[in-house]
């Protein structure tokens, strides 16, 4: 703690001696925030110029706009946080690689996800030289990107970011400034910058795709019918083409309005360092770091300490929360002596904290392979097919090269659901909630159609951020088609263990390239119709499925978890048939 | 003037001669033919027009599209509002249509001509003249494995092998399920619904003599047949209306699709001159007398669905499917832009304007469905359903199942009878 205060003095001592003179003029300026007083830094430590002049001329000269664009920020915001900067540029949010390997293989023009070209290779690589895969990224996708131009958006919202480290940093929700809005003679708001990022800066990017950000706060991307209507207007719009209705949103926001960063480490979120391929290598947490907390001495853990000083609403504990993955620290899961606190991170409200029974429905040998978001979803967004159009003689904003250029992207869909999240197996080789991610369904136009066309079906799985305390119900998994991946349809089960499936969707006649229903990522039999892009994920084979609904004839009765047949499976199903239990004698002949 | 004339004659021989030369056609051999006893409904359309009046609150309603009221002018309620939401947005199907039937003959709505041979069969009604209106959430198009897209523009798919956006003749356009097996086997709506009675129920039973014993047990003899012998279904739940009688298309940019093709076509060109600065009236057409009247009718649902299935006792205490249908929330919006009903969805007394109806989905399948479809079905069941706005509302020509039915369906003796299915 006495280091941390001593540092930041002296910071404060370097920078006191200097005078600064831009203040002379820019006396109406709002402060940043409460560790970056202009009285202490001045100006000029970030925006550059020449800050012993008090001609405008000379003191603008270098001046830098935007200091905290990752590009600047390593002359700015750098000179202290020099490490963090080097994380943030190395993450996903600012690589987006993600992204570009992920939509690479799925274009099928990499066999493997691999890293290949990062978003700021594709700065110097020639519009007539891109493949599709760059083209669509860059039309589409790139407008989600940490250091994009914040000043091309006109207003705060769902589709307005970038700007570097202000991109979540920022507070206020003010219009982008540009060169001609500082005003001397008016009042000037300066951006104000937090630690404390509330979840609608998280939301100007994550509401897209898998959608997470809307998930948690119970949003669901609708159909687009903006219904109701209210004063004789569409409702529910999230932004110009889009619209919502709600579900129960997760249990985390509906109980305690907690934002993302109550759960997620700065660790995750700005970086380990490395530059990683898919955001579940860069995430950090994972439910069992709360809900099973491992703790560890407050003194052997100095960022904890830090960051609690940051905060500066909560209390010292003398123990803080690891995470499993990182080994980071959860600072605002706190430990004195036997009592386990949580604390959000907006204003140290203390909050309970559960920890995981080790009741029968969590220790239960045959769940071993379930990841919690298995049982605790309630539902997943799904978006099944995703026609894209490519028009070659088109024009389009190029999000990377800001401006208009040649080739133009359209994409459209099959149709949206919610309901009972789809099982299979996810990257970390547990079983999730999976949906479509992306079934790309591709037409390309010359000047008339050409040939050229390609579908590319893949799952995806993730966790839905629709958390929800109870659990779903056992026949919702253990006898329900959707969830089992083969999607919609009438599913049943013979004497002989012998599956029946009849699907609904018939994708032939609806006009797509394919015989298997879009909705099933598997048939009865566990043949893979579609894939996934992590190495290790799939959707249940024919001996899972076959295990999982056989499974259902006992549920059929015993359907509670606290059942005792439970307590071992294998020994009640052996006594069952040599007619030892009670049922048998009823059931079998 | 002449000119002006010689427009007037020559529109009104255009509509008259059809019915002076068709009409007489046909009428001049079959003389036997009595309008009401051939086809009382569909003529008098008296089940759609008194349904969907009474779930709009007005009471004891009898009328038929022959004595429908004029639509009023001056609108305090959703009561007053019904008879200009019937005749400017259900009625565009009716056998007189513009949109159903160009020809201004009755017969042809359903018939085709068979001219002067006297092959009778040419003029057997085939299934697209039914499925202009029998579609969507009304019977008829899911027999073909039917179900219509969203209205939103990114619906338009799939992009056809050749290019083009897929067809929207019926005023929206299809995602192909599963077809009824009739339809498999090549029978037409009329190989069931046939000859002069074609507007009665059909009973399985006339063609489906006697059902196994062994698979059609005694406690589901109060089951009508399609409750296991049907696949999917189209539950349709809130359908949002709107009278607007300002020129405001902004909003409806994306969902020009409305499934009415005059709307589409209006609000497309609409759209357009607004671009250039011209803003057109809104009109539409009242389909019964064809004369353009203020303000359009827009519609959108909470969604559509095709997976729920959920049961019902109808009026003779059978189980039947039912369908979410006529959940509706009105607005209206006048001329000068009062917002004079704004998102009704209650009656007077409180009640929600929802209801469910028994139907028989037309996706018969041979095999019949898992014991599972409903004795473990969630939306009937199950207390943790994601959306609660699915919820169990009024059921019209029938009732919803009592709580000791509901437990009935997970009771002692079914799970012993499936377990001993499954061992």
């Amino acid at each position: 703690m006495k280091i941390i205060l001593l540092t930041i003095t002296l910071i404060y001592t370097i920078y006191a001696n200097d005078i600064d003179k831009c203040i002379t003029c820019h006396a109406n300026t709002t402060p940043i925030d409460n560790f970056h007083p202009y009285e202490e830094f001045g100006c000029a430590s970030c925006h550059g110029g020449d800050k012993n002049s008090l001609d405008k001329q000379i003191a603008h000269k270098n001046m830098i706009l935007n200091p905290a664009r990752l590009e600047n920020a390593t002359k700015s915001c750098g000179k202290c946080h020099k490490e963090i900067i080097n994380r943030v540029s190395k993450s996903i949010m600012n690589n987006m690689h993600g992204v570009l390997d992920v939509l690479r293989y799925q274009f099928k023009e990499t066999k493997t996800i691999e890293h290949t070209k990062g978003i700021e290779d594709l700065k110097n690589i020639l519009t007539k030289d891109q493949s599709l895969a760059d083209s669509h990224f860059s039309k589409l996708c790139a407008a989600c990107h940490i250091n994009q131009k914040e000043e091309i958006f006109k207003e705060f919202g769902y589709t307005s970011r970038g700007g570097g480290c202000v991109d979540c940093h920022r507070v206020n929700e003010d219009k982008t400034n540009t060169a001609k809005d500082i005003d001397i003679l008016k009042k000037f708001k300066h951006p104000q910058m937090s630690t404390k990022i509330p979840s609608k800066n998280c939301l100007k990017c994550h509401n897209r795709s898998n959608r997470i950000g809307l998930s948690y706060e119970g949003k669901f991307e609708s159909e687009g019918y903006g219904t109701p209507y209210k004063k004789g207007e569409l409702t529910h719009k999230l932004d110009k083409s889009r619209s919502y209705y709600d579900l129960p949103a997760d249990i985390h926001h509906q109980s305690n309005k907690m934002s993302c960063i109550d759960c997620h480490t700065e660790k995750g979120v700005m970086g380990d360092g490395k530059s990683h391929a898919h955001m579940e290598d860069s995430v950090d947490i994972s439910c069992v770091d709360c809900h099973d907390a491992k703790f560890d001495k407050l003194e052997n853990q100095p960022l904890a300490s830090m960051l609690i000083a940051i905060n500066n609403l909560m209390p010292y504990p003398s123990e803080v929360a690891i995470s499993k993955r990182k080994k980071s620290p959860i600072y605002n899961l706190q430990k004195n002596d036997n009592n386990i606190t949580f604390y959000r991170k907006s204003d140290a409200k203390a909050l309970d904290m559960t920890q995981m029974s080790d009741a029968p429905y969590h220790t239960n040998k045959d769940h071993q392979r379930l990841d919690c978001t298995a049982c605790h979803s309630a539902w997943i967004p799904s978006c099944y097919g995703c026609h894209e159009v490519y028009f070659k003689n088109g024009k389009q904003y190029d999000w990377i090269k800001h401006k208009k250029t040649k080739g133009k992207w359209k994409e459209l869909r099959s149709y949206l659901r919610y309901e009972s999240p789809a099982l299979a197996i996810g990257y970390n080789e547990k079983i999730m909630p999976t949906a479509p991610g992306c079934q790309v369904i591709m037409r390309i136009y010359d000047k008339n159609i050409t040939n050229e066309g390609f579908h590319s079906m893949a799952y995806a799985a993730w966790d839905p951020h629709t958390t929800q305390k109870q659990s779903r119900t056992c026949v919702d998994c253990h006898f329900n088609s959707t969830t089992l991946g083969m999607g919609s349809g009438i599913l049943d089960i013979q004497k002989d263990n012998n599956i029946t499936f009849m699907p609904y969707y018939n994708s032939k006649n609806s006009g797509m390239p394919f015989s298997y229903p879009i909705d099933s990522l598997v048939s009865k039999d566990g043949e893979q119709f579609q894939t996934f892009s992590r190495t290790k994920a799939r959707g249940f084979n024919k001996k899972e499925v076959n295990k999982i609904v056989s499974a259902y004839k006992c549920i059929i009765c015993h359907n509670k978890w606290d059942d005792k047949i439970y307590n071992d499976f294998t020994k009640s199903k052996k006594l069952f048939f040599e007619k030892k239990t009670s049922c048998s004698k009823n059931i079998l002949k | 003037m002449f000119k002006k004339y010689i427009k007037m004659i020559k529109y009104i021989l255009i509509l008259i001669l059809p019915i002076l030369i068709y009409a007489n056609e046909c009428l001049s051999c079959h003389k036997n033919y009595n309008a009401n006893k051939h086809f009382s409904n569909h003529y008098s359309m008296k089940n759609a027009i008194n349904i969907t009046r009474s779930t709009w609150g007005i009471k004891d309603s009898n009328v038929t599209l022959q004595t429908l009221p004029k639509a009023k002018k001056n609108i305090h309620s959703k009561e007053d509002l019904v008879d200009d939401f019937l005749r400017r947005k259900c009625l565009s199907c009716h056998l007189q249509s513009k949109t159903v039937n160009p020809t201004n003959n009755s017969c042809l709505a359903c018939h085709n001509t068979h001219k002067n041979n006297l092959d009778s069969k040419k003029a057997t009604p085939t299934m697209n003249k039914c499925i202009k209106c029998h579609k969507n959430e009304y019977i008829g198009g899911e027999y073909m494995g039917l179900f219509p897209h969203d209205y939103d523009k990114s619906y338009r798919s799939p992009i056809t092998p050749k290019g083009y956006y897929p067809n929207k003749s019926a005023g929206i356009d299809y995602h192909h399920l599963a077809n009824d097996v009739h339809y498999e086997k090549g029978m037409s709506c009329i190989s069931c619904h046939n000859g002069m009675n074609f507007e009665k129920k059909v009973d399985c039973k006339s063609c489906h003599k006697n059902p196994s014993k062994k698979n059609h047990k005694d406690f589901h003899s109060n089951l009508s047949c399609n409750v296991c012998h049907s696949s999917w279904n189209i539950s349709s739940y809130e359908l949002n209306v709107l009278r607007d009688d300002t020129p405001n298309y902004k909003q409806w940019k994306r969902l020009t699709v409305q499934e009415d093709i005059y709307l589409e076509n209006f609000l497309t060109k609409a759209l357009k001159l607004q671009k250039k600065g011209i803003l057109v009236d809104p009109k539409m057409p009242d389909y019964i007398t064809n004369i353009l009247e203020d303000g359009l009718w827009y519609s959108g649902w909470r969604y559509r669905r095709w997976e729920n299935n959920f049961l019902v006792y109808d009026q003779n205490n059978k189980v039947k499917i039912a369908k979410p249908m006529f959940q509706y929330r009105i607005s209206y919006k006048d001329k000068a832009g009062v917002v004079i009903l704004d998102d009704i969805h209650k009656n007077k007394d409180g009640s929600k304007i929802e209801a469910f109806i028994p139907k028989a989905p037309h996706t018969i399948t041979k095999k019949a469905k898992s014991c599972e479809m409903c004795h473990e079905n969630k939306i009937m069941l199950d207390n943790t359903l994601i959306d609660k706005n699915i919820v169990k509302g009024k059921v019209i020509k029938g009732r919803l199942f009592l709580k000791e039915e509901l437990d009935k369906l997970q009771s002692k003796k079914y799970k012993l009878e499936r377990a001993k299915t499954l061992f």
